[in-house]
């Protein structure tokens, strides 16, 4: 759905909105959190949905999530995943980390405004 | 931290792809679920809910392949498809793979079988503490002597350095011995070594049990246990089954008693490479034996002496301040008639590495085994070069399939890559063959050795150094044998190889084959050339006349030292076992001996014919001494005058050798003349004389080597010497010539038994294995060396087999079409012929050139045989030649057997 006036994903970034995401929701599945990045994004991101998974894998390798089959409301079957201890103090880490790299574009890009 | 969990989760991913495959393809499956009901419930039609979804989802099939790239090892997964498919390969061609497999197993073999025996007599390093600092302090006689290349130290030498020197700690001395041994029930002979007590502190080594040697037991008188000895791990184990109670056990050595304090750590063997003690006892036990004096005289070098270089000093600068010290040290403990001798005046101080310990084997085997590493080694190129042409044909073969895969996408370095390991998985089980086929020859090789101590003491059972090198070795065939093909491989064009109807319809890589076979051929020729040179040599050493009889006649070393019988008494003992020996069954002549000849043994002195001794200079002659019937019993004819009679008249009479004859009295019989033997005391200084009757004269022979010519030799009849022993010592051989081996033997003990029973019996030697023994390191070289050959020629021949094979199999059409326009079969046969032999005249000359400079490299080694031996090299070039087109015929008569027609029908 590459619509010309949405970003691409900044290499990196996927992975801190997939832990947001499941910092706020709680338990999630792959197309819940996939759907959850798109509205909080209000649909402004290119986001080919499927790219979650890799994102997703990297972060269980890390140890900073876990998943687990289980049953979703309208009982289908789904992969839930949810935040793991070291992915909680994570969060933060690298959070930190963006706001300094996003401080650092700001003050690239103040003088020209 | 991350990257090691993402390291093991992608472990598990690797080893759990099945499971986790189908796990992905569910969470997809649900994921597009969600999205399609999603759509639906936003009033989407049925089916575009779905492609809606997957729109949304993106290409299924490449998120998978991320995820998967991801997930596992991708690198390992690739290389096990490469393992895999070149399974498939090999398992499709079994011939192909079988002839590779034997072929690297002969070459890789071969080369670590020579390594092992390399590795254990000069590489291996100690197992002692830091072996770097270890240096060996020595003699340097090279300047006088040929053969003796150093000698060791005497005590007071050694004492004299340890005061002096500053650029050692730690020294120690270290001798051999074999002593008689008694415990309980055993009563026999035990290999040892007497050393300082400073030995294995110096050397860090720890007990496997009890202590080892201190100083406080290296004492005059004994130390806190007495005469202290430490026992080998391998008697522990064999004899005393590891009991701990043997600590404090007394056994004999050499009728003393002695305590067993400790045992020595398994694998350790000292420091003389090639000898495994089984006994250690203090230095001190050589004054209990032979009293203080011999233990202290300063012109016995007779002390393997070792060091430790001190913190900072180089080898170099410790053999620069030895050098200057050298001649003080000399001058303060060396009587003057020793130190002004030539060898002594001419010597040098040495001080070598010892990291790998000392060898006398070594001075004798280096530069064979230099030289059969390299004819392996030639052997093993031989042998990649035949892999490097099957390879060729193969991979023309696969022309089509490179090509295919090539098209598809397949990336050149990944061709290169899955061709290197398709060799890889020939070589590593080449080698592993290889291994074993060195494993099973190795004990055979050690004997050849010739030296029953070293072929107990060197194992040749492939070592964690040996089977590095091993691999390395097939990792190296491997990637030179496959390497030409990946190349070619390659390098093919995708779009001309597709076009072409027939797969081997191309000539890829024929130039490069064609250099294979000139190649193969040169070394082979050069292989077969050293062979013959070394075989001739033995065959030469063997048949040359050595002047004495030796079949059925054995010499039996005897150690009289401490039986009652001494002086006179001794003497008369000899002489009574002798002719008690020659009135047994079967016994011809029965002698006595100071030397046996062809050990390698001398014993020199100056002698001048008394009626020149004013004018003339004293010349050096060989000396032995014996009784009568020595000459009967080696077969050594007594040209003129007689033997010496069995009792004391002839005490003053003396025998000469044909050559000595000429020698001191050049021009006259000697008979009835005196010949004057002149020696220098050791202690006085003073030049004494004996004068001797001549009443003899005998045939010559040759004396310690076969290699030597007759040298002049003067025998001296056994008479009472010193010290209560002869004047040859109290180890003398007994010769006995028998109607059998057996009989000499059995005739030999009898008489021990009977008439010297307290005395260790020492196992005869049969004469005939002295002999063969004595050219022991030039029939190791030419029996390997003969065999690397056959190798090499028979590599080579498959090699040219291949080629012409692969040839007539790439021209079958064109034969075919030349036949039906009327070429007659033997047109055919000399066109496929013609080819090789063009390859083989170049092959030869290269070969010939090659073998040319290696035979001037073994000259040292030949004997009575010019390296340039026209016979030789004619022989070899006709036998390589003949090889060669034979296996170049039998796939020459395949293409004139092809029918014309079929041959053409196939196009």
């Amino acid at each position: 759905m590459g619509g010309e006036n949405k970003a691409d994903v900044l290499q990196g970034t996927l992975d801190l909105m997939v832990l947001k995401t499941l910092e706020s929701m709680g338990p999630a599945h792959g197309y819940g959190i996939a759907r959850r990045i798109e509205q909080v994004s209000s649909d402004s991101l290119s986001l080919n949905q499927g790219t979650i998974y890799p994102a997703l894998l990297r972060l269980q390798q890390r140890g900073w999530i876990n998943s687990e089959w289980g049953v979703s409301e309208n009982n289908r079957r789904a992969k839930y995943y949810s935040l793991s201890r070291l992915g909680k103090k994570q969060i933060d880490k690298e959070t930190e980390n963006w706001e300094r790299i996003a401080a650092t574009m700001a003050r690239f890009l103040a003088p020209a405004r | 931290m991350d990257w090691l969990r993402t390291l093991l989760n992608r472990c598990i991913g690797f080893f759990d792809r099945k499971s986790l495959d189908q796990d992905l393809d569910e969470e997809f499956r649900s994921h597009l679920d969600f999205a399609t009901e999603e759509n639906r419930r936003r009033g989407m039609p049925e089916h575009e809910a779905r492609s809606a979804a997957l729109r949304q989802f993106g290409g299924v099939t490449q998120i998978r392949e991320r995820y998967r790239l991801r997930r596992g090892l991708p690198l390992l997964d690739t290389i096990a498809q490469d393992i895999r498919f070149a399974t498939r390969q090999i398992w499709r061609a079994p011939g192909f793979a079988a002839v590779a497999i034997v072929t690297l197993a002969l070459g890789i073999g071969a080369n670590t079988a020579v390594f092992t025996l390399t590795h254990a007599l000069l590489l291996s390093t100690l197992p002692v503490r830091d072996p770097g600092e270890l240096v060996r302090l020595a003699i340097d006689l090279s300047a006088v002597e040929a053969n003796g290349h150093n000698a060791p130290l005497s005590l007071p030498i050694i004492e004299a350095i340890q005061k002096q020197s500053r650029s050692f700690h730690d020294i120690f001395a270290w001798c051999v011995y074999d002593f008689p041994f008694r415990d309980g029930t055993v009563n026999g002979g035990i290999h040892g070594a007497i050393v300082s007590g400073n030995a294995f502190r110096s050397l860090g080594t720890r007990p496997a049990a009890g202590r080892l040697l201190t100083p406080a037991d290296d004492q005059p008188g004994g130390g806190p246990d007495g005469l202290a000895a430490v026992i080998s791990y391998r008697i522990w184990m064999a004899r005393y089954h590891a009991d701990p109670s043997v600590l404090g056990r007394h056994i004999t050595v050499t009728d003393h008693d002695a305590t067993i304090v400790g045992v020595a750590p398994p694998g350790f063997e000292g420091v003389i490479v090639a000898e495994h003690p089984d006994i250690y006892l203090p230095l001190e036990f050589q004054a209990v034996l032979y009293g203080e004096p011999t233990k202290h005289d300063p012109g016995r070098l007779w002390l393997d002496t070792f060091g430790r270089l001190n913190p900072g000093v180089s080898r170099a600068q410790a053999e620069a301040e030895m050098s200057s010290l050298f001649p003080h040290i000399l001058d303060a403990t060396v009587p003057p008639a020793i130190r002004h001798m030539p060898a002594i005046e001419k010597a040098r101080f040495e001080v070598k590495s010892a990291r790998t310990g000392w060898s006398k084997l070594r001075s004798q085997y280096t530069e064979p085994l230099l030289l059969l590493q390299l004819m392996v080694g030639a052997v093993l190129l031989i042998c990649c070069a035949n892999l490097s042409g099957l390879f060729l044909a193969r991979a023309s073969a696969r022309r089509q399939e490179f090509a295919i895969r090539g098209a598809l996408g397949a990336g050149r370095l990944r061709l290169m890559r899955q061709l290197f390991v398709e060799c890889l998985m020939l070589a590593l089980p080449g080698a592993l063959l290889g291994v074993g086929l060195a494993w099973m020859a190795g004990p055979w090789i050690l004997h050849m050795l010739g030296n029953a101590e070293a072929e107990e003491a060197i194992s040749m059972r492939p070592n964690p150094t040996v089977l590095c090198v091993t691999v390395a070795c097939a990792v190296f065939c491997a990637l030179l044998f496959g390497m030409a093909p990946a190349w070619t491989a390659s390098h093919a064009s995708v779009e001309a190889s597709l076009r072409k109807s027939h797969p081997h319809a191309s000539a890829g890589g024929r130039g490069l084959r064609n250099v294979f076979v000139p190649f193969q051929v040169a070394l082979s020729l050069a292989l077969v050339v050293v062979a013959s040179l070394l075989g001739a040599t033995v065959a030469r050493l063997l048949t040359e006349n050595s002047g004495y009889r030796t079949d059925n006649v054995i010499f039996a070393l005897t150690d009289f030292l401490r039986i009652p019988e001494k002086g006179d008494a001794l003497v008369a003992l000899y002489r009574r076992m002798a002719a008690r020996m020659e009135q047994l069954p079967g016994v011809d002549q029965a002698s006595v001996a100071a030397l046996s000849p062809l050990m390698g043994w001398r014993w020199t002195n100056e002698f001048v014919a008394a009626e020149n001794a004013r004018h003339a200079r004293p010349v050096e002659a060989k000396e032995n001494v014996i009784v009568s019937h020595y000459f009967s019993a080696l077969g050594i004819p007594i040209l003129a005058g007689r033997d010496l009679q069995n009792n004391d008249a002839d005490r003053n009479s003396c025998i000469v050798s044909k050559a000595a004859a000429r020698l001191y009295f050049p021009g006259a019989s000697p008979l009835g003349k005196t010949l004057r033997s002149i020696n220098h005391d050791r202690r006085t200084g003073v030049d004494t004389y004996r004068d001797c009757l001549v009443i003899g004269i005998v045939g010559d022979a040759k004396y310690d080597s076969l290699r030597q010519s007759p040298p002049p030799i003067v025998y001296i009849p056994l008479a009472t010497g010193e010290a209560g022993m002869t004047n040859a010592g109290s180890n003398l051989f007994f010769v006995v010539h028998a109607r059998s081996l057996a009989a000499a033997k059995s005739a030999f003990l009898a008489t021990l038994h009977e008439m010297a029973p307290s005395s260790p019996e020492i196992p005869p030697m049969e004469f005939s294995q002295t002999l063969h023994d004595s050219v022991a390191r030039e029939r190791l070289l030419s029996v390997l060396s003969g065999f690397f050959a056959l190798l090499g020629l028979l590599l080579s021949g498959i090699g040219i087999y291949g080629l012409v094979a692969w040839n007539v199999t790439q021209r079958t059409t064109e034969i075919g079409l030349r036949m039906a326009l009327g070429a007659t079969r033997p047109r055919v046969f000399a066109l496929v012929i013609r080819q090789i032999v063009s390859l083989l005249a170049i092959g030869v000359l290269a070969g010939g050139l090659a073998a040319v400079f290696a035979a001037r490299a073994i000259r040292s080694f030949l004997f009575e045989i010019g390296p340039g031996n026209p016979i030789v090299f004619a022989i070899s070039a006709l036998l390589l030649t003949l090889i060669a087109l034979l296996a170049a015929a039998l796939p020459a008569r395949r293409a004139i057997s092809i029918d014309p027609m079929s041959a053409l029908k196939t196009e």
